[in-house]
């Protein structure tokens, strides 16, 4: 679906959203809708629709529900653009995240039609518009239409430097990138980055997108170390007790 | 904390889908206002969002947190959740 209206138009949403918050949501879409490293621009606006279908797939809300998620049979409805591999991940880190595992990943990765990276692009854009989708839900805002995709091929790329860590897909260390990413850890000054920050670098793209829509809709990883200094109406414990409240809820250990 | 309790269900009530959402969320907006609510739903998607991509990849804690944690994750069930395995193994 596309449409002509104004994109992200807050003005009567009838609480005040930061303009840092709202061009961030255009800059999201803008990156959506761009052929990416591994899929391309059509692909990645499908996986943006699979995200949302995902809340309504009835097989994912009986596996979710089930003691363990194999017992139940079947397969997510197909999306044309995308690998049924690919549907069904999507369905999985959108309804029963907190049970998936190494082996999952391996299938998942070594699927037809998926890779390492491709995984994590997938990752990237599902989790960006989930969040976009999370803050609408949260103000009772009807969801913004899906961009409509921009032409052209995926790059390829995928960094020399990035090898198997601590996680399950291979990261790329400030110490291993090429100066062209070197950016993408711009704000930790040649310090390690958190585990979570580093996660999706396979596909460097995705840390720029998570740089500039966690500081949007959070704080920025520089305001994250000023822990005494005010960056938002609600304090900082606040802000805290929130994130580990969504944290707990979602049985996320890390 | 202050108003942590309406926080809190704010936040609950997010997450899973409630039907009282706006409920909650009008009991933050009473208590601290309409720009707090703004900032307590931009937290709460933004966490949706680390959730999943710590839980996709499969990530460890960071050395640090998992040094200073460690009392209090014990306390409250926290190294009962199966995404533990992936700091201390097992999983798979």
């Amino acid at each position: 679906m596309t449409t002509t209206a104004m994109r992200f138009d807050y003005r009567e949403a009838g609480f005040p959203i930061a303009d840092r918050i709202r061009e961030c949501h255009l800059r999201d879409w803008e990156r959506l809708r761009a052929p990416g490293s591994w899929w391309t621009g059509a692909e990645r606006v499908a996986i943006a629709r699979q995200t949302r279908a995902a809340e309504d797939c009835g097989l994912c809300r009986e596996r979710a529900a089930a003691l363990s998620p194999a017992s139940v049979a079947g397969a997510c409805p197909p999306d044309p653009l995308l690998p049924q591999a690919a549907v069904e991940a999507i369905h999985k880190l959108v309804t029963d995240k907190s049970r998936l595992s190494e082996a999952w990943y391996g299938q998942v990765t070594t699927a037809e039609g998926m890779s390492e990276e491709r995984y994590i692009e997938l990752l990237g854009v599902l989790v960006h518009v989930f969040a976009v989708d999370e803050l609408h839900r949260a103000l009772d805002l009807p969801l913004e239409p899906l961009p409509e995709p921009l032409a052209g091929e995926p790059s390829g790329y995928r960094p020399a430097g990035a090898a198997k860590d601590a996680s399950w897909p291979p990261i790329l260390l400030p110490q291993h990138a090429e100066p062209g990413d070197l950016d993408i850890y711009e704000e930790f000054g040649g310090r390690r980055p958190a585990n979570v920050v580093s996660a999706l670098s396979l596909v460097p793209d995705n840390v720029r997108w998570l740089n500039d829509q966690f500081a949007a809709h959070y704080l920025s990883w520089t305001e994250m170390g000023e822990i005494e200094e005010r960056h938002r109406t609600l304090t900082r414990p606040q802000l805290e007790l929130l994130a580990t409240r969504v944290s707990a809820l979602n049985e996320c250990f890390y | 904390m202050p108003h942590a309790d309406v926080l809190m269900a704010y936040a609950d009530a997010a997450v899973r889908r409630d039907g009282d959402l706006a409920e909650r969320r009008a009991a933050v907006e009473s208590a601290l206002g309409a720009e707090a609510v703004v900032d307590a739903a931009a937290t709460v998607a933004n966490y949706q969002r680390m959730v999943r991509i710590a839980d996709g990849c499969g990530i460890p804690l960071d050395r640090f947190t998992d040094e200073q944690s460690a009392e209090w994750r014990a306390s409250l069930g926290v190294d009962e959740y199966y995404s533990a395995l992936n700091t201390y193994g097992g999983g798979g």
